[in-house]
């Protein structure tokens, strides 16, 4: 009888134990909101942060607009996470000011807030803004090819768009590094692609008729990247005028092992998402916290054909 | 059987004629402005009257001149057709996931470009099918049904690739989109040619041709005298997709990988270049022939203006002025014209 109350006692324990185990691992869900969901470097990043949360056992909601990268079709989105009453908010905001009120918002309901990529204005509340450099990348880039074409000649910058920041940045560390250092390399021109690898194409190729000398590329994004390849190879240059990409998905290291692209300066997406994760748990569970950084910049790696065998590994997941 | 057709055309001939004549013009002031324009160029920079420039133009020349041919047809028949950019990416991908998946299990390269062509044409079909269902069976307006789908193609093609380039095709993939003959002419620019005489035919010498113009100047009197409306209408949107998903796979051999945003905004640039060429967006009206020019126009406007040293921001101002100017003339001549015949 004694020995049954005792049993019965130790279970009712171990069940309330267990209970409140549960309750102290209650999954967190953290909403997750990037530049524009369908671009594949946020999808290197969605496959990042995914792999990260599993292994930390949080719920990730991860939602974008798949269409456009723009305050307007991004704000649902945040609003929509703020209702669920996420745990913590990780945000790629497409615009500094736009997005402010949001963070505003979820300062007031006490969600935790970290910016990646992109950041807003006042960053007093952010718990962390984790980014990479684009004007670093740029001149690395510079350095690069700079070295690659043997520190002079004319070289050509293919953009994307007039006003896409990372663009503008890149260029402009570009073209900062080249200035300083490298006063033998001219930039003849630069054009834009908008979007459109063909656009690209047919840019550098009249751009290489036009200045039969150019040693060099700068191809600063991936559409620009795709064009110049083809470029390259309709006019039978591969090889002869250097390339310089940016990003690496796998078909810009395939053309890297080829000898098409020269040299790749790579970001990283799945690392800064994963860290954005890591912060975001510390930060609500209270362990680790004091490892938080306010500002962390994800260096560059640049792949050439010959570092590749080490830096492969940085190539983008998809 | 002949005799019904036959007088419906020769009482069409009258007022076809008339707006043959004007134009007849257009083509002509377009051939001049052309040269001007290649005068021009060529002034400044005399690299730009090269073999190589000519061969890059006829790259860029060729995505146009398909999506515009369709978009003939189509406005022709008093319709519009917003998908073709989106087609254009679409089969572009389709085609790239279909080689890259025929060539990792080893098919012969010919074999897979062929499978990856006609998938790409499929899905061009299927777009335009959809397309005229929507217009003729649910009666949607065509800006609207078109729109839709134009909506639907650019996202499935995000979907089907993850937002990501599609390579992997086999070397011959890019010996076909690269090696030209004669200096400019690879194997898919020629085809391009083969398919504007084709089209040629279709619409000025062909029954097919005759009763596109007669939807597009009076739907109502086409019904009543015989002919198949919904039927043919259907035809002439999956006739605007398949051009359209061809468009795509020339763009698919010019880079060697497919890109969900290749073709965006292509749409425009087609609807531009066949008006430009004449085609009336009131239908019954519109040569080819004046399409290919108006194609020819635009992509070689862009060529030359980097050759001459343009600002990037300042290229889509200056192609805009010159489609407001070749449309300008038309019109002004247009009215007048009408009044006095």
């Amino acid at each position: 009888m004694k020995l049954k109350l005792k049993v019965l006692i130790g279970a009712a324990v171990v069940g309330l134990m267990s209970a409140q185990a549960v309750a102290q691992d209650k999954k967190l869900t953290i909403a997750f909101i990037p530049g524009i969901a369908s671009d594949p470097f946020f999808k290197a990043m969605e496959i990042g942060a995914k792999k990260k949360a599993e292994e930390l056992g949080i719920t990730l909601i991860w939602q974008g607009s798949a269409s456009e990268y723009s305050p307007q079709t991004q704000l649902p989105f945040v609003d929509s996470a703020l209702a669920q009453g996420v745990d913590a908010l990780i945000l790629v905001p497409t615009d500094p000011d736009s997005l402010q009120p949001s963070v505003a918002k979820a300062q007031a309901m006490n969600i935790p807030v970290i910016t990646v990529d992109t950041t807003v204005t006042d960053q007093s509340y952010l718990t962390s803004h984790i980014t990479g450099d684009n004007v670093d990348g740029g001149k690395q880039a510079a350095k690069t090819l700079a070295a690659q074409i043997g520190g002079k000649g004319e070289v050509f910058i293919m953009s994307g768009s007039p006003t896409g920041t990372t663009n503008v940045l890149r260029e402009k560390g570009f073209r900062e590094e080249l200035t300083a250092n490298y006063p033998d390399v001219k930039i003849v021109d630069r054009q834009y692609a908008y979007s459109q690898p063909a656009t690209a194409t047919s840019a550098i190729n009249t751009a290489l008729l036009k200045y039969p000398n150019i040693a060099g590329i700068f191809a600063i994004d991936g559409t620009s990247g795709t064009g110049a390849l083809a470029a390259l190879r309709n006019s039978g240059k591969v090889g002869t005028v250097k390339l310089v990409g940016y990003d690496a998905y796998k078909v810009q290291v395939d053309a890297l092992k080829e000898g098409v692209f020269t040299a790749l300066v790579a970001q990283q997406p799945g690392r800064e998402a994963e860290l954005a994760l890591e912060y975001a748990k510390a930060r609500i569970t209270g362990k680790d916290a004091d490892k938080i950084e306010k500002t962390v910049v994800i260096p560059n790696v640049v792949l050439t054909k010959e570092n590749l065998p080490e830096t492969e590994k940085y190539m983008y997941a998809q | 059987m002949a005799s019904a057709p036959q007088s419906s055309r020769v009482e069409a001939g009258g007022s076809a004629e008339r707006l043959r004549d004007l134009l007849m013009r257009q083509d002509l002031v377009l051939l001049v402005i052309f040269i001007a324009m290649i005068g021009v160029f060529s002034a400044i920079n005399p690299r730009f009257f090269s073999l190589p420039a000519a061969a890059n133009i006829l790259q860029d020349f060729s995505p146009v001149v398909l999506m515009a041919i369709g978009q003939t047809f189509v406005i022709a028949s008093k319709g519009i057709d917003l998908s073709v950019g989106s087609v254009l990416g679409l089969s572009g991908v389709v085609m790239a996931l279909v080689i890259r998946a025929c060539n990792e299990a080893g098919y012969d390269p010919s074999l897979t470009i062929g499978l990856g062509l006609l998938a790409a044409m499929a899905v061009g079909l299927a777009v335009g099918l959809v397309n005229g269902l929507m217009i003729t069976y649910f009666r949607l307006v065509p800006f609207i049904a078109t729109l839709a789908t134009f909506g639907a193609a650019a996202g499935l093609s995000l979907v089907a690739t993850g937002g990501v380039q599609i390579a992997g095709g086999p070397q011959a993939v890019i010996m076909l989109g690269n090696k030209a003959y004669g200096g400019a002419f690879t194997v898919p620019v020629i085809a391009v040619f083969v398919v504007i005489a084709v089209s040629w035919v279709f619409l000025a010498k062909s029954r097919f041709g005759r009763w596109t113009y007669a939807i597009g100047s009076n739907a109502f009197a086409a019904r009543g005298s015989g002919i198949d409306v919904q039927r043919h209408l259907i035809k002439v949107y999956m006739l605007s997709g398949l051009l359209a998903s061809l468009a795509g796979a020339f763009v698919y051999f010019r880079l060697g990988s497919g890109s969900p945003l290749s073709g965006r905004g292509g749409e425009l640039s087609a609807i531009a270049a066949a008006v430009i060429g004449g085609v009336s967006l009131h239908g019954g009206s519109g040569k080819l022939g004046g399409t290919v020019l108006g194609a020819l126009i635009t992509t070689a406007v862009l060529s030359g203006l980097i050759m001459v040293g343009v600002e990037p921001n300042w290229q889509q101002i200056v192609v805009a002025a010159l489609i407001a100017f070749a449309v300008g003339i038309q019109s002004v001549r247009g009215p007048s014209a009408g009044g006095t015949s």
